[in-house]
């Protein structure tokens, strides 16, 4: 017995011949927080209603603990499901909604009750039990159905956009509010979403998807720091993408030409460097150098020249000119007493070689 | 502009609703006058031929409307959700093609129907059915395109979401017909079902081929009696009628009560 909550054995569907989701292979630990991001269109909401069993896939297996779901009708998988549009059910209180999982298993009346207060105190919405979801604002309507999907115990949370029609300022509470509650129970939570800022806010887990398939999962911050294509690092983040090619050196000595202009930046990249085709530099890992500092051992040096400057507040962001049709955008911190450079300046650009992270496509 | 605009449309709004009530002001006098011949605007008042309508020649044809719509209502609500649940939930093959069979009595005349039925009746040998089984089933063709496509209309704007939703909590198929789709569809079928009721308790063209002599329907009653004499007591079958329509229309809106989930507010 291995300890996944979920596991997708080579899964695929197609709709009417159209591939959809290929040969997707997926394990989810149990208790983690899982995020499947990607951007709309690929095949997440289908993925998720093969794990509900909503969809059958037209190959491969979806197990839960360990059992294939093949056989399983989704009223007796014991998932929990929550939707953008909320789903809650207007004619049923908001007690009503949230009893009705463990009411339809026929749990007896004397458990339901404090079985729903307790479900909707997680939630922190304990005494609006009587009141009907319309008369509910929306950050309310979905706590009332995470109540109602938590309440009967799944074995699995899944979450397909559930904040997507919320207004930013709730949008950003309800990422915080859901990490706490996934914490207080210890649930396996697969979410489901596009928004990169929300998967990297709350997820243990991130499973970047594209055109139907996986192409890189690991924790947020190695996916920040190490994506693995050039579409990974120009879906999360910001990133500068350089089409390069290996000239010289080895291991962490790596020598890259840009392509079509004069320029060679060096890498600290442990990979097969005949492999290489492009490079990605954080925006915010490039520094202004202004003269006085040494040069670190190794380090890039690049001179440009400032096209533009947008104030984005705490940060300025600023677009560089290195080279013929060439353009680094860096972001640097609004200083209280130094002021950032007019466009049209000459400025020097500091790279360190372990933010220049390479890409094999 | 704007403003004679809006007195125009005002104004338009205005005839229609005179038009519209003026013949049941004038109902409603006339049914109230003291002379026997009808007139508008009388100036005396009386209830009298009020009175004449509790005597068996109108209790009879009365109480047999409201058991024939009654029946009617029923079962074309149970047959009109039945077939809109196999069309648009379930989606049986061939679902577009038996939706349009049912809707088809809509584009045949009813005087042609009433014929068509009284023929086929005595082809089949069933002319013993002539009367109040042949009434509530023609009757029932009759409405149930009406409840059908209501019903069907409420399935179809049914969230999908609400199905999955209780099906990931646990719910059967069977709970969740009794415990989601029947409660989300129950507004759209009773409108469907007082369709119905009107429609068989209103109803002339068909039930004047179908009825038996002696033993006649409301409608049918005030046909015959309009042969011999047009006096108050006609106002009166009128006037009394739609009071009973608005009662069972207020009566049907009651139970579907969905003003309290529409609108928020606690139980
Ligand atoms: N029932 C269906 N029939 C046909 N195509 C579908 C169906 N469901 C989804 N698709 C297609 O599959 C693709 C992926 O859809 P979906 O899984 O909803 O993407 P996502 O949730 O990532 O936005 C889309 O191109 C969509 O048009
Ligand atoms: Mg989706």
């Amino acid at each position: 017995m291995n300890n996944y909550d979920i596991e997708l054995v080579s899964v695929s569907k197609s709709f009417a011949g159209l591939p959809v989701v290929e040969d997707l292979n997926l394990q989810i630990p149990r208790g983690e927080f899982v995020s499947i991001l990607g951007p709309s269109g690929c095949g997440k909401t289908t993925t998720l209603n093969m794990i509900a069993g909503f969809n059958t896939p037209s190959s491969g297996d979806v197990r839960v603990r360990g059992k294939s779901q093949t056989r399983v009708p989704p009223e007796r998988r014991n998932l929990g499901l929550v939707f953008q549009n909320y789903a809650l059910f207007p004619h049923m209180t908001v007690a009503e909604n949230v009893g009705f999982g463990l009411r339809m298993r026929g749990t007896p009346k004397a458990e339901i009750g404090p079985a729903v207060e307790a479900a909707l105190r997680s939630v922190r919405l304990d005494g609006l039990g009587a009141r009907y979801p319309k008369a509910l604002s929306g950050g309310q309507q979905q706590r009332v159905a995470l109540a109602r999907a938590i309440a009967p115990r799944p074995t699995v949370l899944l979450l397909d956009e559930p904040l997507s029609n919320l207004d930013l300022k709730l949008r950003e509470a309800m990422r915080i509010e859901l990490k706490e509650i996934h914490e207080q129970l210890g649930m396996t939570f697969v979410y489901v979403t596009h928004d990169q800022e929300e998967a990297m806010a709350m997820s243990d887990r991130i499973v970047i998807m594209w055109q139907g398939a996986i192409v890189q999962q690991g924790e947020p911050d190695s996916i920040y720091r190490n994506p693995a294509t050039r579409f990974v690092a120009d879906f999360i983040g910001r990133s500068n993408i350089l089409s390069v090619s290996w000239s010289a050196g080895e291991a962490a000595f790596l020598t890259l030409n840009v392509d079509g202009s004069p320029i060679v930046l060096r890498s600290a990249c442990l990979t097969d460097p005949q492999g290489i085709r492009s490079c990605c530099i954080r925006p915010e890992s490039i520094v202004l150098l202004d003269g006085t500092q040494e040069l670190m051992p190794g380090q890039n040096r690049l001179d440009g020249v400032v096209r533009r400057i947008v104030n984005l507040g705490a940060h300025q962001e600023l677009l560089v000119d290195i080279a013929d049709g060439l353009a680094l955008t860096v972001l640097v911190r609004s200083g209280r007493s130094s002021s950032p450079p007019e466009p049209g300046s000459t400025v020097t650009l500091g790279i360190d070689p372990h933010d220049v992270q390479v890409l094999s496509d | 502009m704007n403003r004679v605009l809006a007195c125009l449309f005002w104004l338009a709004v205005g005839l229609v609703l005179l038009f519209i009530t003026l013949p049941l002001a004038v109902v409603v006098a006339a049914s109230l006058s003291p002379s026997s011949a009808v007139t508008f605007l009388p100036w005396e008042w009386t209830l009298d031929w009020y009175g004449a309508l509790l005597t068996d020649r109108w209790l009879q044809p009365f109480l047999l409307s409201v058991r024939i719509a009654t029946l009617v209502a029923a079962i074309s609500g149970v047959l009109g959700i039945l077939a809109a649940y196999a069309i648009v939930y379930e989606r049986i093959p061939g679902a577009t093609a038996i939706m349009a069979g049912l809707l088809s009595p809509l584009s045949v005349p009813q005087i042609v129907k009433g014929v068509a039925i009284v023929l086929f009746l005595s082809i089949i040998g069933l002319q013993g059915i002539l009367g109040t089984p042949a009434l509530i089933a023609a009757h029932v063709v009759l409405a149930l395109p009406f409840v059908t496509r209501m019903a069907a209309t409420s399935l179809a704007n049914f969230d999908g979401n609400l199905d999955r939703a209780a099906q990931s909590l646990g719910a059967t198929k069977r709970q969740r017909l009794q415990h989601i789709v029947l409660p989300m569809i129950k507004p759209g079928v009773l409108s469907g079902v007082t369709f119905a009721f009107i429609i068989s308790f209103n109803n002339i063209p068909l039930s004047v081929f179908l009825v038996r002599p002696g033993d006649t329907t409301l409608p049918i009653a005030v046909i015959n009696y309009l042969e011999y004499s047009l006096d108050p007591v006609m106002a009166a079958v009128n006037v009394a009628s739609m009071i009973f329509i608005l009662a069972v229309i207020f009566l049907f809106e009651k139970i579907g009560g969905f003003s309290a989930q529409l609108h928020g507010g606690s139980k």
